[in-house]
């Protein structure tokens, strides 16, 4: 088979994405993920009142939307010299930490999952099983997933008032003053929630799955019973093997993580051991982890449609101006491309949990780096430790007489950030405020890491990467490429569709 | 016959899909079923494999394949300069598809602020605009004379994002094939009749001119942090959202969010005012009585509410 170059359009909720493979012999060479639209948020932060940034930035994504809402109030509490009082931390720690939970079960099973039943694999002998799981719309587990995450996000409108889209974190905490009676609605709506996961999706209670440390102990957890085995993470992992996922979509392996919420004081530490919940932003290699310096984080601008007389730029320097580049020009996505310390990073769910140092994701990437399987066995059991801690928080709220919000004086000048563990792993906003308005206005979105396109060095961003050599058995159907973005938790659904362009 | 529905994505993110995850009765899974609809394609709820969608939508502009129902979700874009390239589809702007399939549609339905006004990207450099409307102005994407084959113009279902209930109860009066009388700025009146203030559990506060002037101090958001609630319409606090609450509710000023100018160009979390009393006052409302009527009722207010001793 001879060279063949594809655009593979693919949509997503957070602005579309088209995936361009140079395909020679039947292995991808050369990979290019272009983002095809420009929406131009950050412009519009400028000039505007600073807390416009609350209203405005959750509706960058429909998904994360809590999350952006806690970036921007983040960093507005670092510009206002704003202390979160320990119940207004934890209404938003709750808050923050359901939106995710809501995303791992969703993205799972209604994203990730129908890419499983491709008619590719009617011959193989889970097929049959995993069709009537998560088959669109109709599959047993696809329905129960929309009826229980359905009734999971009703924490956040009690608590916040709706989902998605709501404004209720302020500098200096929260707004909301939930009655005792609303708090032990939520723990009702989280323990109906956890029963569901443990019986469906874990297959046994939360604290068991603390015992697996390793790929041997979660072989021996497999075989232990049949609840554990016909669960879907059982099952996941014994079809996810079948077909090879295992071996498919390794990166750079250079993982990005922001760790775990700003805990409140008083509150005690979440008792898993590699609870990512407890652990400092960092950034873990083969060589180990270390802490996160921001001042170390840059956007390059050399490949995406923008201009900019310097390419790399802090984001606090960073600038949005959109150019209409010839297609000559190396220029080819609406995405800048994040870097730490000059290097691409893959964030997410398996970036929390080696940060954390969970054992069993430690050992797997240690020994043979990322890869389809372990990243999605990552996003499914993230929410023993979400669970965990959530009800915890609920219970602390209660016995804790500490007020929801404190006031402070408003900025007039400043620079500021707020770094937050989004659904889809590091999210970071960066402020300037300057007369009392936003000067500038700049965001890295999880999925900006994850789908950027190349640097100045031409150094490939973490799914570009994660392309470059995979094997494609169908060029126009090719459903590796689809799983390997896909594991990466990209915004809501990427669609692979081949068109064949010279 | 099933009646089809086709749904696409322009400027956007993504938020009314999610907000329509939240239906309840019937469910997301249920929807299409239940009022026989056709779901030709959704990006990520069709089961119908991507690579089918080219053949779909020629299929569709060629007249083969009949379209009932074309639902916006998201902004058009027009930037840079008019061009459309800021949104592309390897065919071409993805604003061309959109107006394509529009002229074949029985109805066409902006689901959203940003698909029924331009919503978040209609100040900025995208140049976007909804399917009818820009802002307060018709026009859009259509232009002010269109009326599609089923006799409406664009049924504009505005709200960031638009309230599941809305999209729900819409589709289902067109499944029946019963009529959707529209108001002002063409919206359904079923929905957009009343204010979003209407329902609100702190109207007592209101009554009574009690007001929150700093966060979490419980009392109508009226005066001063920014609460549009009397001012725009919308059903959030009459079916709730996720059945549960609704910002005012919990202390979050009402932004607007169903109004053409949302997001505004003045500040949110603060109320424009004249010696004290709102610019914008309640929709209808002489400024003479409200200011009469604001300073008796403050003298009438009970005491459990000045102390807040009313739970909310």
């Amino acid at each position: 088979m001879g060279k063949i170059r594809k655009i593979i359009p693919m949509n997503r909720v957070e602005g579309d994405l088209e995936i361009q493979l140079d395909i020679q012999d039947g292995v991808v060479r050369e990979a290019a993920s272009i983002g095809t639209m420009y929406r131009g948020i950050e412009n519009l932060m400028r000039g505007r009142s600073p807390m416009d940034s609350l209203v405005i930035t959750p509706r960058i994504c429909g998904i994360c939307t809590t999350a952006h809402l806690s970036a921007a109030a983040k960093a507005l509490d670092m510009a206002c010299n704003a202390k979160v009082p320990d119940n207004g931390q934890r209404l938003r720690n709750i808050t923050l930490m359901v939106e995710q939970l809501q995303n791992d079960i969703r993205h799972t099973f209604l994203l990730f999952m129908p890419d499983l039943i491709d008619s590719r694999y009617t011959n193989r002998p889970l097929y049959a099983e995993a069709f009537n799981r998560y088959q669109v719309l109709r599959g047993d587990t696809a329905l129960q997933t929309v009826k229980e995450t359905k009734k999971l996000l009703e924490i956040i409108a009690i608590l916040g008032g709706q989902w998605p889209h709501s404004s209720f974190m302020v500098p200096g905490g929260v707004v909301s003053v939930p009655m005792a009676s609303d708090i032990i609605h939520c723990r009702n709506i989280l323990r109906n929630f956890r029963k569901w996961y443990e019986e469906r999706i874990l297959g046994g209670p939360l604290n068991d799955w603390r015992q697996i440390r390793s790929w041997n102990d979660l072989q021996a957890w497999l075989l232990q019973s049949p609840a554990h085995r016909d669960s879907d993470l059982g099952f996941f992992v014994r079809y996810g093997l079948d077909l090879g996922l295992d071996t498919l979509g390794g990166g750079h392996d250079t993982f990005i993580s922001y760790g775990g919420p700003d805990l409140p004081g008083g509150s005690q530490a979440i008792p898993v051991e590699g609870n990512h919940l407890n652990s400092a932003a960092a950034v873990f290699t083969r060589g180990g982890v270390v802490p996160l310096d921001p001042d170390k984080i840059s956007e390059d601008i050399t490949c995406s449609y923008f201009q900019d007389e310097q390419p790399v730029r802090h984001p606090f320097q960073g600038q949005t101006i959109p150019c209409d580049a010839d297609p000559d020009s190396g220029k080819y996505s609406w995405a800048k491309a994040p870097r730490y310390d000059g290097q691409p990073a893959e964030t997410g769910a398996l970036a929390d949990m080696l940060v954390a140092g969970q054992p069993l994701f430690v050992e797997q990437v240690n020994a043979a780096g990322a890869n389809v399987l372990i990243r999605e066995l990552a996003r499914l059991v993230r929410p023993i430790n979400l669970l965990l801690a959530i009800d915890r928080w609920l219970a602390e709220m209660t016995e804790c007489k500490s007020p929801f919000f404190e006031e402070y004086t408003k900025a007039v000048t400043a620079r500021s950030y707020g770094l937050v563990p989004a659904p889809r792993g590091a999210l970071g906003h960066w402020v300037t405020i300057e007369n009392g308005v936003i000067a500038n206005y700049q965001v890295i979105t999880p999925t900006a890491w994850n789908a950027s396109p190349k640097d100045g060095r031409g150094i490939r961003g973490p799914w570009e990467e994660a392309m470059v050599g995979t094997e494609i058995r169908n060029p126009d159907h090719p459903i590796e490429i689809e799983q390997i973005v896909r594991s990466f938790d990209p915004c809501l659904v990427c669609t692979v569709h081949a068109v064949k362009r010279i | 016959m099933a009646k089809t529905l086709y749904w696409i994505q322009g400027g956007g993110c993504g938020g009314d899909t999610w907000s329509l995850f939240n239906a309840d009765t019937p469910d997301l899974t249920e929807l299409f079923d239940f009022l026989g609809l056709e779901l030709l394609w959704h990006q990520s709820l069709s089961a119908r494999s991507p690579d089918d969608l080219d053949t779909l939508n020629a299929d569709i502009l060629q007249g083969r394949q009949p379209l009932d129902i074309l639902c916006l979700e998201g902004s058009v874009i027009h930037g840079p300069k008019g061009s459309g390239k800021f949104d592309m589809l390897p065919g071409g702007p993805k604003k061309d598809l959109i107006r394509a399939l529009a002229d074949r549609a029985r109805y066409v339905l902006a689901v959203g602020t940003c698909a029924s006004f331009g919503g978040i990207g209609a100040d900025s450099d995208t140049m976007a605009s909804g399917l009818q409307f820009t802002k307060w102005a018709m026009g859009g994407l259509l232009g002010q004379g269109f009326i599609s084959t089923g006799g409406y113009p664009v049924i504009n279902m505005p709200g960031c994002p638009c309230h599941c209930e809305v999209v729900v109860g819409t589709l289902s009066a067109i499944a029946a094939d019963m009529p959707v009388e529209l108001g002002h700025y063409n919206t359904p009146v079923n929905w957009y009749s009343m204010m979003v203030h209407q329902g609100c559990t702190r109207n007592e506060y209101h009554e009574y001119r009690i007001e929150e002037k700093k966060f979490g101090e419980r009392g109508c958001l009226f005066f001063y942090m920014g609460c549009h609630g009397p001012l725009v319409p919308g059903p959030c606090n009459k079916v709730l959202w996720n059945r549960r609450s609704s910002k005012t509710r919990v202390g979050v000023p009402c932004f607007g969010c169903t109004r053409p100018d949302f997001p505004q160009q003045y500040p949110f979390f603060e109320t424009r005012n004249i010696e004290g009393i709102p610019i914008e006052l309640p929709d209808g409302v002489s400024r003479a009585h409200y200011m009469a009527y604001k300073g008796m009722a403050a003298a009438a207010a009970p005491k459990r509410l000045i102390q807040r001793k009313t739970g909310i």
